[in-house]
Formats: C-alpha cells, structure tokens, sequence
C-alpha cells in the first residue's frame, strides 16, 4: 500500500508481537507446490492474474506511449497507443529544457542518497547490535521507547524540527536550512524501522562466535565489525534498498527543507516542471517521469530476492 | 540449459549494474553544480521570477543587459532563476533565512508578506533615487505599499478589459441586430453585455450541449474575486479594516455570476469549460472562437498573435461594463494587478539587488519590458512611441483605464493567502450551483473577519511587547 | 565487586553502541515534539517570537470548518480505499499463492507499481484521468459510455478517482500477504478436506486466522499511512474542487507554510497524533478477539 510520504523518520507501526527468534535466514518465496487441482480452475486463476497484471502494467505502456509522441499527437482525439512518429528527442529535450535542470536535481538526489543511506545502514547496525548483544542499563524500556517512535506522525516534528533547525544554523553558525543537512543529517542518528530489523536479525546470530572473539580478546567494536556484519549482508542490503527507494521517492521532505531551485531533488523538481502555468507539454512530463521511475525499475530488477523478501520479513516479523 | 539462463541474467545483472553505477558516479563526479558558471569578483544577486515562456525570456533579456552595463559597472551578477509556487518558495525561505535577494511575487503576496515583516521596506532607497509616489500612476505605487510604506516596485503591470471577437460579430449582425445591438460596438452595461451573450450563444436544443458562447464570467475566470468592483461593491474597507463580503454590490456581482451557469445549467457548463484548451495554447477558448467575449489584461495580445496569428486584427478591445456608467464612481472601471520585485528581509544583497529594481523601474527599461510582454506602463509618464508602436492595437484603451479614478487596486489585506484560498473555494462552489451567493458570502465574511481580528490582535500583542 | 564492575562497563559499551540513536532521539524527536507541543499553545510565524495564546488553537480548531472538512476528507477516505485495499491484496496474493506456471512473472508485473515516486505516479494518473484525452474517459467512451464522469475536475468523482488509484500500488501488501499464506501449514489446509470443507470454508477457517497476525499488521501499517496521505492530492487536486479531495495533511501544510500559522498547524499535528494513536490503541484491542499468534 502506497502510504502519502516517505520521508526517511516515517516508519511503520508495531504493537506487541511476538518475536520470532529461530529463522536463520530471511524465507523464500517460491510457492508451495500444492497442487492446484482442475484445468478449469486453472485457466480462471490466470485469466484473473493476467487482467489484474494488465491493469497494472497498462498505466506503465501508457506512460511510456506518450512519452514518445509529439505534443500535437498527445492532444489528438481520439489518442492513439503507437506513436507516429516516434519522437526520442522528447528524452533529450528533458535533458535540455532549461526548466528541467535534470541531471542538476538527479545528481542532488545521488548526494542526499547516498549520505543517508550510508548514514542509515551504519548508525541503525551499531545500535542494533546494542540492543541485540549486549545488556545494558534500561535496554528494554529504551526499545520500547524506540519502538513507539515509529508511530510518530512525521507533520508532528514538521514544523518543530525546521525551527529547530534554523536555530541550529543561528546558533552554531553552520547553516542547516537552505542546505541539504536536514535530509540526511537524521540518517545518521540511526532509522528506527531499520534498527528493528536489524536487531532481530542479529538475534538469529549464534552467541557463540561473539564468545569465542571475546574469550581471544578482541573488543565489541571489533566483534561488530569483523564478525557480526560480514555475516549480516543480505539483511544490511535490505536497509540500504530501503533507505534508498525512501529517499528516491521522499517529497513532502525536500518540499519542507529546499526552496533555491538549484537544489531540487527528482521528486521536487518533477514537481515544479509540471505546476508551472502554461500549456502542460505531456509529451516531456511523462518523458521525465519515465526517467525519474527508470532507476528504481533497474534497481528492482537488479535485487528482486532482496526486495521481496525484504518486505516478507517487515511483514511476518514485524 | 538453466546454467546458460543464470548466466544470461548475470549479465544483465552486471550490466544494470554498469549502468546505473556509472552514471551515478559519473553525475556525482562532473555533474552541474548548483553553483554555476558566473563572472568572479562580482555580488551575485539572486532573483527568483515566477515566469516561464515567452515572459521568461523576455525578462532574462533585461537581465542580461543589467549584467553588461549597470553590472559590469558596479560588479554586480544578477542570477535569474525560475520556479513555482513563488509566493510559498519564497515565504518560507525567508523564515528558514535563506531568502533570495529579489523575489517576483505577484502584487497580491505583499501585503500578506509586509504584515509579517518579511520584506525590506524600501522608501529610503527609492527616494534617493527619485522615484517617488508622483513617479507612478496612482494605482500602481498603491499596490506596492502597506499601511503607508513601499515594499516593492513594479516589474510588469495591467489592467483589465473586454475583449471581444469583431468577426463572430460581424457573422452573427443579423441575431444582433434582431435583438436590436450594434455588432459594430462592444457592449456598454451589464445588462447588454447579458443580451450580446445570449444573442451570440450557439447551444444545441436537443441535449443542451453548448458549442460556443458569447459570454462566460468563469472563463477565464481570473478575476472573479474583483467582479464586485463593476456592480459598485468592495469586500474590503480599508478605512475601518473590516471585511464587506455581504456588500449589496458584491451580492449583486456574484448572483449575475451564477445566473449564467443558471441559464445555460451548470452540468452543460462544467463540460464546456472542460473542453477548454490551456490559456498558452491555440485551444485557448478564445482564441479558437468559442467564447466570443473575455475579460482579460493587455498581455492577451500577445498570446493571440504568438498562439493564432489568424485572430490578428479581428478582435477589439473596450473597458469592461459597469453596471451603470453613468454614476460617476462606475464610469472605466478597471482592476490592475502587477508583478513585484521585493527584497525579502534577511537578504545578503540588499543594496545591489535595489540597484536592479531600480534598473527594471527606468523609463525606458520599463518600456522594454512592457512591450515585450506586451503590457501597460506603471509610470505616470509615458513616452508617446511605447504607445504608437505596442503590440497591442489598443493599448491606449488599457493605459487610459490605469489611469482612470476608477482604476482599483488589490485589497490590501494581510492575511490574502487565506483570502484567496477561500474566494477560490466560494467561486468553486458557485460553479457547482452548491451554494447561493448570498450564503456563502455571509460564511465567507463571518469566518474571514474572525481569522483576521485574530491576526490583528496577535499583531497589537507584538507590538506591546517589543514596545514595552 | 568484580561482577558489579563488569556490568557497569559492560552498561557502559552498550550505551555507546547505542548511542547514536539515544542522541538522535533526543535532538530530532524528543526536543521537536516537546517544542511542538508547546506551539501548539501559542501563535508563531517563525518570521516573529511565538505568542502564548493558552488553548486557543485548539478552541478555534474545534469551529474550524475546513478542519472538519479535511478531516471528513481523510477518514472517508481512509474508510474505503484501506479496507477495499486490502480485501483487493489478499485476493491477488490468494491467487498468487496457486501454483501455476509463471507465478514468479505475475508477482513482478503486480509489484512493480508499488515501486514508482509518489510524484511521478501522480503525474502519470493526472494525465490518465485527463477528462478529455486521458486513457480511462477515452476507454468509457469507446465501450459506449457516452458521458465519463470527469474524475479530477468533479467534486463527486475526484475522492473516487484517488481512491482508484490506491488501489493501483497494493504491491507492496500483496507481498507481504503473500509471505504470510506461504506460512500456513499445509496440514491444516489437509485436515480440512478430509473433513468436507469446500475452498470457501477452508478460507474462512484456515486460512484467514493463521495470517491474522499480518492482517492485523497491515492495518496498522494502513492507518498510520492513510491519515498521513499528502504528496498524491497534493499533485493531483491541490484538495480541490472545492476542497472535495483538501486532506488532513494538506491543511496542515498550509496553515504552517502558506499562512505561517506554526502554531495552529502544531496543534493540527497533536490532534492528528492522538487520532492515530487512538485508532491504533482500538485495533491493538479488538486484536484480541481475531487475531491468533501461532505458538511457537
């Protein structure tokens, strides 16, 4: 289900659960062979799938169609699906467009990426690992409270968090607003959500090969490093997918925090290439927002065990 | 078999990967900055314009030439940047403190944003450099102040008018004629402009669809929250501060607005105005003569001659009826609006950014500027060429309404953001036939009267306190 | 003595480890929401210093009839598209769930949707709504609907044009309701035809109380999310016409950046908080009742 935002503070909700300690890996998802009996029932169960996929694949060919035509085909009535003539300029006049500082608000997104997710990856394993393998003072009341955090409304710390933020950038000197800290700064604060997943993912670690690390010597820091993440990959790749497809998509966030049109993310600038008053070229925005999806598509296509089982386990375990 | 299909995906896979690893590392490498390319050992000024199109370029083409004389003189880059939401972008940078140093708002922004102390006044700069309230047309230099201080200065201006299709009138004399109207005129009262509409109306009698229209208030539909102003009511006393939404003028206003959505049924309307075309497009409905009769400012002009050169010369211009020109207070009654250049407070800049307003504001400059955007003149003095030569054949006909008593100016009202806001919601709902005027005027004023009182008094509190 | 030592240092190492998210708490969360909440009590701009105003956000909020519009709003739509959502993901992952060639390719092309920026998912539903050339009217029109409603500029159809386009990124929920049928024993299902039970009873006793705790999950997921929409009205309305699709947020959003009201916008935020918390603390609750966690 699609919620409303993103931003990387949003996270889900959970209440009591129980925590299921023994899977060592993350599940798959290959289907049961349970026979399905009947040729009948077959053939009704793929006409179902194929007019729900067709459903969703529709929009998708739809964009793409459109993308390729000229303006005067896309206001044609009735509209046609091929596109004659097949116009590619469309994608390099995106690229061109003066109002469409493309490759300026892609290359912004990168910077706010890639510092919030590697931000996020290593802020929420160190503080994972605490919950998960050591005892402290207060651990338990500090994961509820954590817990409950998840289901703060991101507009609550909104207004707050941008006040505070100017005040921040009054009092130290450093400017917070106006730049891209407050996109990725919180990242590094660790992303409950993440911190969740990854504690109950340490969990299944066996307490036995931190022992035998500690029995030779060596310090937490060092068992986190060398032993605990090594074996944490496919968990830690889950978090950073996440953590970029959070800030791929994030919009209210760079809504709030950047108004100078050179600091536009994708999303942002998406936005503005199309609310300006005028014509609407649909041709060139369903061209750009082909472009803006392309990545995340790739991406999906590029990790899709990750992706899928990631969500299974937000869902199962969570 | 299966090991070739893994490899194959493998490959894919190492290809994706290529790619989108390449051309990430690539862009965050060598590509654009936001800090572009611009001559060093100069003030850069930043100016963020809510223009796009043929606006856009014909204010960088001022820019551009600031840059090189003024600029170039006193080391100042002025940096043109377009963006939407302008009034939002810029309110909110200015609170985050980061404002730019010009920003173009629209004149309806600046008493909101003066209320809240987020601009930078400007009398004193503008005195020194002469340009004072006999500067300008009356009009004008009111829409650029606030409770008796400058703001902002003009950047483009306009007024409104009819305009109207001379050849569907000259198609349609005989229904004109039988209805006993001049084709060769515009209409002259509210109750002509009514009858011309009718006249001039092409519905087909069977399922009430309408194919043309010789008049609509809702299109374009822009200034419908001034219509009052041609039925001699006002929604705002200024003097006493209270707002006069249940005005018997404003009343009036608002009913012969709905009467056409009566007459010709609000569900034939609603899909009429669907088959619009955008207002930058040959589509636009009355460019492609299915609206007969708008109202609307100088600047249309230029988009009939860019969008359908075939219009040229086809349409004329006249002051909007009142609904008796007669009585002194409704004889060429206008509403001007115009585009102004503000400094946001907190702004790095201020004198540099100043002196491109001051630029913008030359005579010959605003002319420029004017023409190109094929709009009227702030200043009192106007040079007799601007007019011969504009690309407006009657642009003598906006000038003069500017300069008429008549000519009423934006409402200054602090709170315009909620204003707006509920005025479109209002003219929504009286399209939809959802509400009748005199109802939701009396919400209107009730609920706006409240949140302004509110204001104000927060307002007085300030104030004690930084006094006492 | 030793011992209390150790575990003193031991404390002392796990609080560092967690540390970052202890100060991260307290700077971005702790701080902002005590501050909000002040806010909420007071007239701020920003662009001036607050002005205390005692509970009068509150009070004016009460008679405020956009607040309510905008909350009705919300709740009807997180009334229809939440349930009518996930009624539609646990029908397409039961059918995922039968074992029929290409299931991997079907789980794909439904997934993908879930994928695409809140942004340009929006643009591209604004120009498929378009009442004139947009894909869905031009479909009406051509299987002899001679009068398609005009979805985003109508007051009727514009809530329902969301809510369809909800439905549109049920991915994500597909998958995770996927995963929680692929953990139903299968001894069970077994049990159940040996004892008569046909597809539709099976469903109702089997297979809907193993995977309540995931049901029970993605409602809570559902309420915290849909009281929070923002970005696809945003682009695709801007909450009208006439404020028919003007959402809880979106009010939100002005009130704090384009009226400067920080302050009445916080107290929308408390509001807004003790709502899902409400809501939340209700659904925890009935859970009792439908929700069985299997032992384990």
């Amino acid at each position: 289900m699609t919620t409303g935002t993103r931003h990387p503070q949003t996270t889900l909700a959970t209440t009591r659960l129980q925590t299921r300690v023994a899977v060592a890996t993350l599940p798959t998802i290959e289907p049961r062979r349970r026979r399905t009996r009947g040729i009948g029932r077959r053939i009704c169960i793929h006409l179902a799938l194929l007019a729900i996929c067709a459903a969703a694949i529709l929009p998708f060919l739809w964009m793409v169609s459109t993308s390729l035509k000229t303006l005067e085909a896309t206001l044609a009535y009735p509209p046609r699906w091929w596109p004659d003539p097949i116009q590619w300029q469309n994608y390099i006049e995106v690229f061109r467009n003066p109002k469409a500082n493309f490759l300026l608000w892609t290359r912004n997104t990168l910077i706010i990426a890639v510092l919030g997710v590697a931000g996020t990856t290593l802020s929420s394993a160190l503080v994972a690992y605490g919950f998960a393998k050591l005892r402290f003072f207060g651990r338990r009341t500090l994961f509820v409270i954590m817990l409950s955090t998840m289901m703060l409304p991101f507009p609550v710390t909104m207004v707050s968090l941008f006040a505070m933020f100017r005040w921040l950038g009054d009092t130290t000197g450093i400017a917070f607003l106006g730049t891209f800290k407050p996109l990725w700064l919180p990242a590094w604060f660790g992303s409950a959500f993440n911190i969740f997943l990854l504690r109950q993912f340490f969990m299944t670690i066996p307490n036995e090969l931190s022992e035998a690390a500690r029995i030779d010597g060596c310090s937490e820091l060092g068992i986190f490093w060398r032993i605990i993440l090594p074996l944490s990959k496919p968990a830690l790749a889950v978090v950073a997918l996440f953590a970029f497809m959070g800030i791929w998509n994030d919009f209210l966030g760079p809504l709030v925090y950047l108004q100078r049109p050179e600091q536009f993310t994708l999303a942002l600038g998406l936005q503005n290439f199309q609310s300006k008053a005028g014509g609407t070229s649909w041709h060139l925005l369903m061209a750009a927002s082909t472009l803006v999806i392309l990545p995340a598509i790739l991406l999906f296509f590029l990790a899709q065990r990750t992706f899928i089982e990631g969500i299974a386990t937000t869902g199962t375990k969570g | 078999m299966r090991s070739f299909s893994r490899k194959f995906s493998n490959v894919i896979k190492t290809a994706i990967v290529v790619v989108l690893g390449g051309t990430a590392l690539g862009l965050l490498a060598f590509g654009p900055r936001a800090t572009d390319e611009f001559p060093p050992g100069r003030v850069v000024v930043d100016y963020w314009e809510k223009w796009t199109g043929v606006e856009e370029s014909a204010m960088r083409a001022i820019v551009d030439e600031f840059n090189d004389t003024i600029g170039r003189e006193k080391g100042i880059f002025v940096r043109y940047l377009s963006t939407s939401s302008i009034e939002q972008k810029t309110l909110i940078a200015t609170a985050a403190g980061v404002p730019p140093d010009i920003a173009g708002l629209y004149n309806q922004n600046l008493a909101q944003f003066a209320s809240m102390d987020a601009l930078e006044p400007l009398d004193a700069m503008a005195a020194a450099r002469g340009i004072t309230p006999d500067y300008y047309k009356k009009v004008f230099w009111d829409e650029c102040c606030f409770e008796g201080r400058l703001y902002g200065l003009v950047s483009t201006c306009y007024s409104i008018a009819l305009y109207y299709n001379r050849e569907i009138f000259q198609q349609r004399a005989q229904s004109l004629r039988a209805r006993g109207l001049d084709p060769n005129r515009a209409p002259r009262t509210i109750a002509e402009l009514d009858a011309y509409a009718q006249a001039l109306d092409v519905v087909d009698p069977a399922s009430g669809r309408i194919i043309s229209a010789g008049y609509l208030p809702l299109e374009p539909g822009w200034y419908l929250n001034y219509t009052c102003l041609w039925f001699g009511g006002r929604w705002w006393d200024d003097l006493n501060k209270r707002f006069t939404f249940t005005d018997p003028g404003v009343i009036r206003a608002y009913e012969w607005v709905t009467s056409y959505s009566k007459r010709l049924g609000k569900q034939a309307v609603s899909e009429f105005r669907a088959g619009f075309g955008t207002f930058d497009s040959p589509q636009n409905a009355f460019l492609a003569g299915t609206v007969a009769m708008v109202q609307q400012g100088a600047f249309l002009a230029n988009f009939i001659h860019n969008q359908k050169p075939s219009l040229d010369g086809k349409w004329a211009a006249a002051p909007f009826p009142s609904v008796d020109p007669t009585l002194p207070h409704l004889k060429d009654v206008t509403y001007c609006n115009c585009d102004v250049l503000v400094i946001p407070r907190g702004a790095k800049h201020k004198a540099e950014a100043f002196e491109f307003i001051a630029f913008v504001n030359r005579q010959d400059i605003m002319e420029k500027l004017a023409d190109s955007h094929c709009k009227i003149s702030p200043l009192a003095k106007v040079s007799e060429g601007f007019l011969t030569n504009h690309r407006n054949p009657y642009i003598r006909v906006f000038d003069d309404l500017a300069a008429s008593p008549n000519a009423h100016p934006t409402e200054p009202v602090p709170i315009q953001a909620e204003v707006d806001a509920e005025m479109n919601n209002f003219v929504q709902r009286l399209a939809m036939l959802e509400v009748s005027p005199q109802q939701g005027l009396e919400e209107m004023q009730r609920r706006l009267q409240a949140k302004y009182d509110a204001f104000m008094a927060d307002q007085r509190e300030r104030r004690k306190r930084q006094d006492g | 003595m030793a011992s209390v030592r150790r575990q003193l240092r031991a404390s002392v190492i796990g609080l560092a480890f967690v540390s970052p998210w202890l100060i991260g708490f307290l700077v971005f969360t702790l701080v902002p929401v005590a501050l909000s909440l002040y806010y909420s009590f007071c007239s701020y701009s920003l662009l001036q210093p607050p002005l205390f105003k005692g509970l009068e956000n509150y009070r004016t909020l009460a008679t405020d009839p956009v607040f309510w519009q905008a909350l009705r709003n919300t709740i009807v739509y997180g009334a229809v598209a939440l349930p009518l959502g996930m009624l539609a993901a646990l029908c397409v992952a039961m059918l995922l769930n039968s074992k029929i060639s290409g299931v991997s390719i079907y789980r794909t092309i439904v997934f993908l949707p879930s994928l695409v920026p809140a942004v340009a998912s929006a643009m591209l539903w604004l120009w498929l709504f378009n009442s004139k050339l947009g894909l869905i009217n031009t479909t009406l029109v051509a299987l002899g609907v001679s009068e398609p409603p005009q979805w985003l500029a109508s007051p009727r159809w514009a809530m329902p044009a969301l809510i369809l386009m909800s439905l549109w990124g049920i991915g994500n929920t597909v998958v995770i309701y996927l995963a929680g049928l692929q953990d139903v024993p299968r001894e069970l299902y077994e049990a159940a035809e040996i004892d008569g039970a046909s597809s539709l009873r099976q469903v109702w006793h089997v297979t809907l109380p193993c995977i309540s705790p995931v049901i029970f999950f993605n409602l809570i997921m559902g309420i915290i999310g849909t009281l929070q929409v923002f970005a696809t009205p945003f682009i695709l309305t801007g909450g009208g016409p006439a404020r028919a699709t003007y959402f809880y947020t979106m009010y939100l959003y002005d009130n704090a950046f384009s009226y400067l009201k920080m302050g009445y916008a916080s107290a929308m935020a408390w509001v807004q908080l003790l709502i899902v918390l409400a809501l939340t603390a209700l659904a925890a609750w009935s859970s009792k009742r439908w929700v069985h966690y299997q032992g384990k």
